[in-house]
């Protein structure tokens, strides 16, 4: 047992620190919250910001070289993640896109597709939505209706996307879409859409904070190029099950960091409002406790993938954990600054360090998008503790 | 890096096992907590003695292993897993206190080869009361009432912790029995108006109430792992409705949270163990971490562990309540949830 990183890990991270350092302009909190920020001025920073880091080597860190790899592992990308949670930088705006589609087409796509999408996904200059969730098909995701229908050289595609995050911003969405009806899996492939395509429309969703970070996609009799296929007909869930692979990584460590700055700053705050009873302060103290398991299953993830294991149906109790703890630390947060907590940023009196009252709403989301904990509980029960499946 | 134990730790992991599931079965375990008012056998402390068990974590100039830290954590969870009976982690406690004084030479030495045994009076009521008169030492003497002393009845000397420092007092003294819920776990109210010798200050304590920690939570992880694998047991073969209770996704949630919390607490208490044995500066704070959280957790999950059994759960036969009592004990000694908090408070400055 080992959880010191490497020394080679060691050059990475203080490497990363110093180039955020040179290179990172204010902490996304303070953008966030200065009065003259919009939905769009967010966005073209998040822009801005990813083009900095994709100059920077930080982007498509373990992909091949010529798509700007320098041979990473997980292990740095977990690195590279907490960090950047640690030094409050704002979220890549092309995340899905660089997250999921970019390993896809790598290990799946053809040449053409990877030198048409590669570099204007890295830049920023087209972003990507991902097209999976329907309205009848959530957790229960292959129950998918969506239907691509082959005509000559096109496929026309007919039915509708939800919860398609950044939806309303997007150039272009991935598509899960139904090409047998018959065969639940195997009917499935992974196409790509051009959103301007005549016969797509996008939809903003209002979501429970007032933003529209999400919306949903029609589609009616939309014509997309054959060529947009990646991989086979009917292999779109295998790739989709490999890319979702991809959003694992030790996730913990990175979320420790954030919710331990934020912690750090509510225990700040209960000492200038004079909060410093002891039902404040064990609810300070169980939140700082939960934190730091956290980050020892992060530290533990991080441990396994530098030890060459790869992270298996763990994640899911990775996933639980932040998720779940999230709630309950913005919650308590809320108790514990009473309806000051519920301002929002831009109101008069809202506390400047934290948006507590988005991130109280936001920690909705965490148990339900990338597979809610029920999924997530369902994972643990059949692959981890073997039970029996029937009897639902 | 590696979470995974070495290959000499899993050794040990796997022949302490081997050691404990022929030393001390559950067989034995309920006699001794049913018929064995000391709450352990006399052979099995010098099996344990003889086995270097006792020594582990100290230096050879003391009879010790010279281990570290997580392989003391996987002893303790070893002996977690078959609830073991006995004052294993008090005297290891007392011994790294001997140990760290540089005193005593000759009784630390007996107490590593199990011949004698000494345990740390550390409690100065039997509640959490914050205006106690602590046990004294002036003049060459301890005064004072010490309470839930562990095995008292068994020791040959007791280091008493006074607020002037730790004190070796020899046996016989004065004491109470006091029965708990817990019948491998025995303790005893002292009444000390004895001699003793001052064998150094309070701050001694700081490294030993770091290591009680870590070790009382590894004996939760095992208490936890091995409740839930004898309820992963259980709901595969009960059948109810005509199938295994264990296909109902109402248990199946549960038991996936059951696994977390075992294996958070896993990150955890390893984590903290690890901290120790390099001196991280983080180690106060995941010592703290690893126990508060254990607690919580242990006694979550050996209490389903008894739901998910129904009725035969609640009964003295079934083993299932020794883990959730033991659960309780740890979590209310070595340094008690409260105490945890207020610690990993003071560690991250809040």
């Amino acid at each position: 047992m080992d959880l010191q990183l490497s020394d080679k890990h060691v050059k990475f991270r203080d490497e990363l620190r110093a180039w955020l350092k040179a290179n990172m302009g204010r902490p996304w909190r303070e953008e966030l919250r200065d009065p003259k920020a919009t939905e769009d001025s967010l966005m073209e920073l998040r822009r801005g910001w990813q083009r900095k880091l994709y100059e920077g080597g930080y982007l498509g860190m373990d992909w091949p070289a010529e798509w700007g790899g320098r041979g990473a592992t997980e292990v740095e990308k977990s690195i590279f993640e907490a960090e950047m949670s640690k030094a409050d930088a704002p979220p890549i705006l092309n995340s899905l896109g660089i997250g999921l589609l970019g390993p896809a087409l790598i290990h799946h796509g053809s040449e053409a597709q990877r030198r048409r999408f590669i570099p204007p996904m890295l830049s920023g200059d087209e972003i990507w939505c991902q097209g999976f969730s329907e309205p009848g098909a959530g957790s229960d995701l292959a129950s998918l209706r969506t239907s691509a229908a082959l005509d000559g050289d096109h496929f026309v595609l007919n039915g509708q996307k939800i919860w398609t995050t950044f939806g309303p911003w997007a150039d272009w969405i991935f598509v899960l879409a139904r090409t047998d009806s018959k065969d639940r899996y195997g009917g499935i492939s992974f196409i790509l859409c051009k959103l301007d395509t005549p016969g797509i429309t996008v939809r903003r969703l209002r979501q429970i904070t007032g933003e529209s970070e999400f919306g949903e996609v029609f589609f009616e009799d939309a014509r997309v190029p054959r060529e947009n296929l990646v991989g086979q007909i009917g292999e779109g869930w295998r790739i989709a099950m490999t890319v979702l692979a991809f959003e694992r990584g030790a996730m913990g460590l990175a979320a420790a960091e954030r919710y331990g700055r934020d912690l750090g700053l509510l225990a700040r705050t209960c000492k200038e409002l004079g909060r410093e009873g002891g039902a404040v302060r064990e609810k300070l103290a169980r939140l700082l406790v939960e934190n730091e398991v956290l980050r020892a299953n992060g530290l533990r993830m991080l441990a396994n993938l530098a030890d060459g294991k790869v992270p298996g149906p763990e994640s899911s109790i990775e996933k639980i954990f932040w998720s779940e703890f999230d709630k309950r630390f913005r919650e308590t947060a809320l108790d514990i600054l009473g309806p000051g907590g519920q301002l929002v940023r831009t109101s008069a009196e809202a506390r400047p360090d934290v948006d507590w009252s988005r991130e109280f709403l936001w920690s909705r989301a965490g148990t339900i998008y990338s597979g809610s904990s029920e999924v997530q509980r369902n994972i643990i029960s059949k692959r981890v503790l073997n039970l029996p499946q029937e009897g639902r | 890096m590696k979470f995974d134990l070495s290959e000499d730790q899993a050794l040990l992991q796997s022949s302490t096992r081997d050691f404990l599931g022929s030393e001390l079965p559950l067989e034995k375990t309920r006699n001794v907590m049913e018929h064995q008012p000391d709450g352990y056998e006399a052979a099995q402390w010098r099996s344990l003695a003889d086995m270097g068990y006792i020594g582990l974590t100290l230096p050879a100039t003391a009879g010790g292993q010279g281990l570290g830290t997580i392989e003391l954590a996987i002893v303790l969870e070893e002996m977690g897993r078959v609830c073991a009976p006995g004052p294993f982690l008090d005297v290891v406690l007392a011994a790294s206190l001997l140990a760290a004084s540089g005193k005593e030479a000759g009784l630390l030495a007996d107490v590593v080869q199990g011949k004698s045994l000494v345990t740390i009076a550390r409690q100065d009521s039997p509640f959490n009361g914050n205006h106690v008169q602590p046990a004294r030492f002036e003049n060459g003497r301890v005064r004072g009432t010490k309470y839930f002393v562990p095995f008292a009845a068994r020791t040959d000397a007791l280091l008493v912790t006074t607020p002037q420092g730790i004190v070796l007092v020899r046996a016989p003294y004065d004491l109470v029995p006091l029965e708990t819920i817990d019948l491998g776990q025995r303790f005893a109210e002292v009444k000390l108006d004895n001699q003793g010798t001052l064998i150094g200050g309070p701050e001694l304590l700081e490294k030993i109430d770091l290591l009680a920690a870590v070790g009382a939570s590894a004996m939760m992880l095992g208490l936890m792992s091995r409740s839930l694998e004898i309820t992963l047991g259980y709901v595969q073969t009960r059948q109810a409705f005509k199938r295994p209770i264990g296909a109902f996704q109402a248990l199946q949630h549960r038991m996936a949270d059951m696994l977390l919390k075992t294996e958070s607490t896993r990150s955890a208490v390893y984590r903290a163990a690890w901290c120790l044995d390099t001196g991280d500066e983080d180690g106060a704070l995941a010592c703290a971490t690893a126990k508060a959280y254990a607690g919580d957790a242990s006694r979550y999950v050996c209490g389903e562990a008894i739901q998910m059994h129904g009725g035969i759960g609640f009964t003295w036969e079934l083993d299932l309540h020794f883990y959730f009592k033991r659960a309780k004990t740890l979590e209310q000694f070595y340094g008690s949830t409260e105490a945890q908090l207020e610690k990993a408070l003071a560690a991250a400055g809040y």
